[in-house]
């Protein structure tokens, strides 16, 4: 990192105690936990090792942990393993309009394939009601998707009730806790959850490397056929090196996460009040209280997000925008739009997510800086008057 | 290649944008075009003078590229004659700029057609904006304006407090609609007001606390339907300027 980095939303710095624990795993300890010789057998005891400490950081059983390539595998084995295998019992699936975008595409995925989806609306903080979920379940769910937290608001959804009203109505229950792990605590018994996803990288562990819980008793398709790792549910030799660093990347947030979250906290605080005090014309997108320690969302009346994100970039401050001109689609992003925004709205939107090596100086770097970059771009925008 | 992949001489138009602001007067005209979709608008004003294009300036909404397209073209025809700025093409402000990212030529590349617009608007010697004038059509029952009657439509607003929180888009139908619009800012943060008229036709004053408040104009704007289930979630909005239609998610409609 050279300059300021607020965007560890998008990716996160591998902590340096976790590659250090990482490269042995790479030279000496290379096994292949399916061999049945000694490099083979000490490779299975760390891989059990590992995910029977992963699998308390959730509160889960060991048994009820895959591990995958990360978050989007997850997700797909989720959406798509669930529905494949449970068809028999329905045909509806229910997320809400604010999902990641793999949950969105998996969606569509579904639907082509005959299966039913519903859409939650969510209210202008992006929390969906309960109310609503429970309207549109019906006799043929099989699946609710609902993600922990928006991995672009911030805004954290009620997954405890969430998973009790599935569970109430025998219903199976999946979230992407992805943007929340390491934020908040996540703990799979009390949130009444049968499946979750987690990936390493958004705790500061490699990237590659990401985990579904399967509660005990849920079946799933396999996606993934080979030689039948994982229980068969996802073929494919064991990423023992990345496996390791999730772990050590898990005994860390342990210990530390209760300090980081009331630091981020703080930054994330100063950045809305400043922001909100300083600059006219600017709106805070997410939920004002219940909403993740590191996120702070923006928009700004009259400007686009790209041109924003390009002028701090020549200031050396990296962000996020929900703009839709640096999408692959050139569509604004639909979490700003199911937010009720106009699209000249989402389209002047800023993401600032804070993180384990952010510092004050940041904060104010940031609060130094945007005032000027949105003042001049205002001066050139004809519908700022 | 990313959508921000962009050459030096982009960034640096985006940087130092030339010939930025407004002109005024007789010989002048002005070009205004847009793509709601990928939230670019450009307006360009020329200044003739014998013909020739004596003075430029512009002011855009957009990314980088709809920046940096719209100040290039500025120095490329500033000087010219009309004739020859009605030549100027997009693949012309392309090239000059050393390029723009493939996704980029189409939605962020309008500075030509704003200026081709402008220069059609003073050879029509009308100095309005390009923007097609409908007239507001005749009032029509809303699509599920009945089935959502009291679930979210509402016909009158005798207690706003059941609004408190929830995004309202309110029908712009004179003053008393204008006025609970204001009122509602004190409950709830997203107030709309649609209405099918370029202008706010209302009393000077309150049009000035409007444009003062948090309420949101949409202007040119026709609600086409009501959506949702059991209760209302969405508008269908027909954008009567851009020819367009839209979805917005809204918890609550007021049609007086």
């Amino acid at each position: 990192m050279n300059g300021i980095y607020l965007d560890y939303q998008s990716s996160k710095p591998v902590d340096p105690r976790v590659v250090e624990a990482m490269l042995p795993y790479f030279r000496e300890k290379f096994g292949n936990p399916s061999s049945l010789h000694l490099e083979g057998d000490q490779a299975t005891e760390v891989l059990e090792n590992c995910r029977e400490d992963i699998a308390r950081f959730i509160h889960a059983d060991k048994d009820e942990i895959i591990f995958t390539s990360g978050a989007t595998e997850s997700n797909n084995l989720a959406l798509i393993g669930f529905a494949l295998r449970n068809r028999n019992k329905g045909n509806h699936i229910v997320i809400s309009e604010i999902e990641h975008i793999s949950v969105h595409n998996i969606a569509k995925f579904l639907e082509k394939s005959g299966f039913e989806v519903s859409r939650i609306p969510v209210d202008q903080y992006g929390r969906i009601s309960l109310q609503k979920l429970h309207d549109r379940i019906t006799e043929k769910t099989i699946l609710v998707s609902i993600g922990y937290a928006s991995n672009e608001i911030g805004t954290i959804q009620l997954v405890s009730e969430i998973g009790k009203l599935c569970r109430e109505k025998g219903i199976a229950f999946h979230s992407d806790a992805v943007a929340a792990e390491g934020l908040l605590p996540v703990d799979v018994t009390k949130d009444n959850l049968d499946l979750l996803t987690l990936s390493s990288n958004d705790i500061y562990g490699p990237k590659g490397l990401g985990i579904l819980y399967v509660k005990e008793g849920t079946k799933l398709n396999t996606l993934m056929i080979g030689g039948g790792q994982e229980r068969g549910l996802r073929s494919g030799t064991e990423n023992i090196p990345a496996i390791v660093g999730m772990r050590k990347t898990v005994e860390i947030m342990q210990k530390e996460m209760d300090i980081e979250v009331k630091r981020f906290t703080q930054y994330r605080d100063e950045l809305i009040r400043g922001v909100l005090e300083t600059i006219p014309k600017c709106h805070l997108n997410g939920h004002p209280q219940h909403r993740l320690p590191n996120n702070a969302h923006f928009r700004f009346d009259g400007i686009e997000g790209e041109s924003l994100l390009l002028s701090l970039k020549d200031k050396g401050i990296s962000v996020s925008t929900g703009s839709a001109c640096t999408s692959k689609t050139l569509e604004p992003s639909h979490t700003l739009i199911a937010l009720g925004l106009l699209h000249e709205e989402a389209h002047g939107s800023l993401q600032l997510t804070c993180g384990r090596f952010s510092q004050p100086k940041d904060v104010e770097k940031v609060m130094e800086v945007l005032p000027g970059v949105v003042e001049r771009l205002r001066k050139l925008s004809p519908i700022y008057r | 290649m990313k959508s921000t992949n962009y050459s030096e001489k982009v960034l640096d138009h985006f940087r130092n944008p030339r010939n930025v602001g407004t002109l005024e007067g007789e010989d002048v005209a002005v070009g205004r075009v847009g793509n709601p979709v990928c939230g670019d608008l450009m307006e360009m004003y020329i200044k003739v003078e014998d013909d020739k294009i004596k003075d430029i300036k512009f002011k855009t909404f957009g990314c980088g590229s709809a920046i940096a397209t719209s100040s290039m073209i500025t120095e490329m025809v500033k000087g010219k004659s009309l004739e020859e700025a009605m030549k100027v093409t997009r693949q012309d402000v392309a090239n000059e700029l050393d390029g723009l990212p493939p996704i980029k030529m189409h939605c962020s590349n309008l500075a030509a057609d704003a200026l081709h617009d402008a220069i059609k608007n003073y050879r029509n010697k009308s100095k309005s904006m390009s923007a097609p004038t409908k007239s507001p059509e005749e009032k029509r029952e809303i699509i599920g304006e009945k089935e959502f009657e009291n679930k979210g439509v509402y016909h009158k607003a005798d207690d706003l407090s059941i609004f408190k929180d929830k995004r309202v888009i309110v029908l712009d139908k004179g003053d008393r609609s204008q006025e609970i619009a204001l009122n509602l800012t004190k409950l709830t943060s997203r107030v709309i007001l649609a209405t099918s008229s370029k202008d706010l036709v209302t009393n000077p004053e309150l049009k000035i606390k409007l444009k003062q408040s948090d309420v949101k104009i949409l202007y040119e704007s026709e609600i086409l339907e009501i959506r949702g289930t059991n209760e209302v979630e969405k508008v269908l909005i027909h954008d009567l300027n851009e020819d367009e239609e839209y979805e917005l998610f809204v918890d609550a409609m007021i049609i007086l």
